[in-house]
């Protein structure tokens, strides 16, 4: 019998959800073990060899969870072909049957919908969006393992250019988001100083990350970040759902849109209408 | 020296809201379809590749209701040389596992390749797993998340988008890459291409034809079964319309 629940942590190890994976294991009367390949995401560039190298470590796994990093969301669907496991992707909610069955919730299809899934295959297997999950004590001291593996051929890593600025937005107490209503990169230039000013950083939306304003890091959604700040200032951003899935356990909201009718506005606490640079300017004044 | 490449397309509703079956099937009647934002940028980077290699050929492959066939016909006129589409009832409900066991058979019966192109994800289900599946199952190395590619001498270079940098890989041909959003604009079809397009017609596979058995097919052969569904509740938070002032006393209360 299968009993194992098997968390594997990637370079960007999620404790809240080494602490949720501990909870699981408890109730579905499974032995959690927490297995590391960052070693090798730094060695080496090849997905597919860390993928491989996983088959034998889930042996005895009835179920495997894994941040939803962008490596670790390449390599656990090449685990779960390898294991002809069901798998399911970015979860937001979790939870576990005495008998270890897994329920697995997520956003599905990129609206107002939410699922919940059950795996109908022997091994369980769900990435999970990072930082979904409070990290609770002791989560630390559980013992981590560390994949060994020898380097790949067939892909090879030339260079690493690391993000200059690495913005803990998930340990930020106030957020300024912006969105594509930024307009540009010079605009989130002016954002990042009102963040700067009131002990905020910034954050964006998926849109503006892909129209090329901000990095990558700065996403806030499905598929960026998910973040909890006291304060969330949500700036030119429409609020689609897969942003709101990112931002929705914030304290208090804040939107500045110049459309009425944006969803953002019904999903924050206070909000003004109109144009974005006028009233950031306006703030500055009041706050200086 | 490039032959060929394969580039895997889906065709998602352009509605932000769909419907769903009693099933909690997707409904894909009824709503109008456009290419995946991301598969735009595979394709342009597959007619890119063929541009720069004389010979080359770009196929064209997706899975999907017979009805997309129309609009699928259309990429004949972009530079596309065959355009597959896998389609047949039995197919429907399919989780990404049964969906990448489908691509699979199909491509398995399109013969060699150098590259195979597709979206990081797609916008409807944003699972973005059937890169990786794809490659497991065919045996190939794989990028994910590329936001830059060019062919050189087996292989390709290419950028990865990662949440702490950048990483420039190469990678040994053939091989999967998975395309980022908007890496590349597609191209618009030209008159000779559009003349070309008109007596090209899409190749359409049933699941029988690429050798998939009743059991391998849609919702019988998937991992993965959606148990419920609930509808997010709209408007969880009651919005109060203010001027900057009241803003500004927020900012300074969290400040404290």
């Amino acid at each position: 019998m299968k009993q194992e629940l098997l968390l594997i942590q990637g370079t960007l190890p999620d404790m809240g959800l080494q602490s949720k994976a501990a909870q699981l294991a408890l109730k579905g009367h499974l032995t959690l073990r927490v297995i590391s390949g960052a070693n090798l995401e730094a060695a080496t560039a090849d997905d597919g060899a860390i993928a491989k190298a996983l088959i034998p470590q889930a042996q005895n796994a009835r179920v495997i969870l894994a941040p939803a990093t962008t490596r670790l969301r390449a390599i656990l669907p090449m685990l779960a072909w390898y294991l002809q496991a069901g798998l399911t992707a970015d979860c937001t909610h979790l939870d576990i049957s005495p008998d270890g069955t897994l329920l697995q919730t997520r956003p599905a299809f990129g609206n107002s919908l939410i699922a919940t899934i059950e795996t109908v295959s022997g091994i369980q297997m769900a990435t999970v969006r990072p930082g979904t999950f409070p990290v609770s004590e002791g989560a630390e001291q559980i013992p981590v393992e560390t994949l060994q593996e020898k380097p790949a051929q067939r892909v090879k890593l030339l260079e690493f250019v690391p993000l200059a600025d690495s913005v803990p937005l998930g340990e930020a107490k106030i957020i300024v988001a912006g969105g594509a209503g930024i307009g540009s990169s010079a605009g989130f230039l002016k954002l990042a100083d009102f963040a700067g000013r009131i002990g905020g950083v910034v954050g964006a939306s998926r849109n503006a990350v892909d129209a090329g304003y901000v990095p990558y890091s700065a996403q806030v959604g499905m598929t960026g970040i998910t973040v909890c700040p006291k304060l969330y200032i949500a700036v030119g951003i429409s609020g689609a759902v897969q942003h709101l899935a990112g931002m929705s356990g914030s304290t208090t909201v804040i939107a500045i849109n110049s459309d009425p009718k944006a969803p953002i506005f019904q999903y924050a606490d206070y909000g003004i209408v109109g144009d974005w640079e006028s009233i950031i300017d306006q703030l500055m004044e009041e706050l200086s | 020296m490039i032959k060929r490449i394969l580039v895997c397309v889906k065709l998602v509703p352009t509605a932000t809201s769909v419907e769903m079956d009693g099933q909690f099937r997707l409904k894909r009647d009824g709503t109008s379809l456009q290419l995946n934002i991301a598969d735009v940028s595979a394709l342009e980077a597959a007619l890119r590749l063929k541009a720069a290699t004389p010979d080359a050929e770009v196929v064209v492959l997706s899975m999907g209701p017979a009805k997309t066939s129309q609009t699928l016909q259309e990429l004949y006129a972009l530079g596309a040389d065959r355009v597959i589409l896998l389609s047949d009832p039995a197919l429907a409900g399919a989780d990404s596992f049964a969906t990448a066991k489908a691509l699979v058979a199909a491509i398995r019966c399109l013969g060699d390749f150098d590259c195979l192109l597709c979206g990081r994800r797609a916008i409807d289900a944003e699972t973005g797993q059937i890169p990786g599946q794809l490659a497991a199952a065919l045996g190939i190395p794989a990028v994910t998340n590329v936001q830059q590619l060019t062919a050189r001498d087996n292989g390709f270079l290419c950028q990865r988008r990662l949440e702490n940098g950048t990483a420039q890989l190469e990678i040994a041909a053939p091989c999967l890459l998975s395309v980022c959003e908007y890496t590349y604009p597609l191209r618009l079809p030209g008159i000779m291409g559009k003349r070309r397009a008109r007596d090209k017609q899409v190749e359409v596979l049933t699941a029988v034809a690429v050798g998939l058995s009743a059991e391998e097919c849609g919702l019988r052969g998937s991992k993965t079964k959606v148990i419920r569904v609930d509808t997010r509740a709209p408007g969880l938070r009651k919005c109060r319309y203010c001027e900057t002032d009241v803003l500004a006393e927020k900012i300074r209360e969290v400040q404290l």
